[in-house]
């Protein structure tokens, strides 16, 4: 369970999707802080620098520059942050791709296709925070 | 010219068939009438596919997000497209389109805003295309970040230069035509 002082990461290069899983979390009664990123690589600057604030990332896939899928490449290897839950919220819903995130890695928290309800979105990160 | 995809037409109908999917589950606003496809030529411009928004809309200003899929990750770092998948949406219409879809409300005079959303708008289509594909029994594709623009895309965008079809598919909302997407497709392998 994360502490509602952590902060959670979102990872998505379309400002009306970051913007609407703050809206549906928050409206859930979500207290946790957002911190934002557009690309992979911005996601990674800001979890080098803050990882210690940080409690749950959720990430987009399809992004210009680094990927969501080649940024979590990047997040496994490095042991300060390979732990922190991930939950990969993107519009490719096929299994292969789901299989895809979690052997790249094996803590993937969670797997949600966009559009999706504010019940999934709950149900995958309630654990979390 | 190379050999024109046979398979075109099939993917269209996985085409509309995810739209369809998409709306019925999302949208507020339901098709007016059943969408219309029409096999149109690429206009090709250096190697890039011409992608002019004002056409679809009687000249209407129109916002357009455009989606590559690629037949591998090695392929999609060579931008080596073996589909594009482009949606225009009328300017007049894109923030109402994104309410129905359970998005927030978009500020109609903010540019960045409306490019933002018809990307997003983009992104979910074309990864709900991807899946059907993929239902389909075609192998896993690699799909792009959406790139979006106003009216047009000034130096084209990528396509794969064996096709020189692509298929016009026209949704009408509220009882005009208010989305449309273009689909051109190189003939992707069936998953042994």
């Amino acid at each position: 369970m994360v502490n509602e002082k952590l902060k959670i990461l979102i990872v998505d290069d379309s400002d009306l999707e970051r913007e609407l899983l703050m809206e549906v979390l928050r409206g859930t009664g979500i207290k946790n802080d957002f911190l934002e990123a557009r690309t992979g690589e911005e996601a990674i600057e800001v979890l080098g620098s803050r990882y210690k604030e940080i409690g749950l990332i959720l990430l987009d896939w399809q992004m210009p520059k680094m990927s969501g899928m080649e940024f979590m490449t990047a997040v496994v290897k490095v042991p300060q942050v390979a732990g922190k839950p991930i939950i990969m919220v993107t519009a490719s819903g096929t299994e292969e791709n789901k299989k895809k995130a979690a052997t790249t890695n094996p803590n993937l928290a969670g797997y949600i296709v966009k559009p999706y309800t504010p019940e999934s979105l709950v149900s995958a990160i309630k654990k979390y925070v | 010219m190379g050999k024109q995809n046979p398979e075109l037409e099939q993917f269209a109908n996985l085409l509309v068939q995810g739209v369809k999917g998409l709306f019925k589950e999302r949208g507020e606003i339901s098709f007016s009438k059943e969408p219309v496809l029409k096999r149109q030529q690429i206009t090709e411009y250096e190697g890039r596919m011409r992608v002019d928004g004002m056409i679809k809309f009687d000249n209407e200003p129109t916002y357009v997000a455009a989606v590559n899929y690629y037949a591998s990750a090695v392929e999609m770092q060579k931008k080596k497209a073996l589909g594009t998948l482009v949606v225009y949406v009328q300017q007049e219409y894109v923030p109402k389109l994104i309410r129905s879809l359970q998005y927030p409300a978009i500020d109609d005079e903010d540019e960045k805003a409306m490019l933002d959303s018809i990307g997003t708008l983009g992104n979910i289509i074309a990864g709900r295309f991807k899946s059907e594909v993929s239902a389909a029994g075609y192998i896993e594709l690699e799909m792009s970040a959406f790139n979006t623009f106003r009216n047009s895309a000034p130096t084209g965008i990528e396509f794969c230069f064996s096709e020189y079809e692509l298929f016009e598919a026209a949704f009408d909302l509220e009882g005009k035509k208010r989305l449309v997407i273009d689909l051109s497709m190189g003939v992707v392998p069936k998953r042994r």
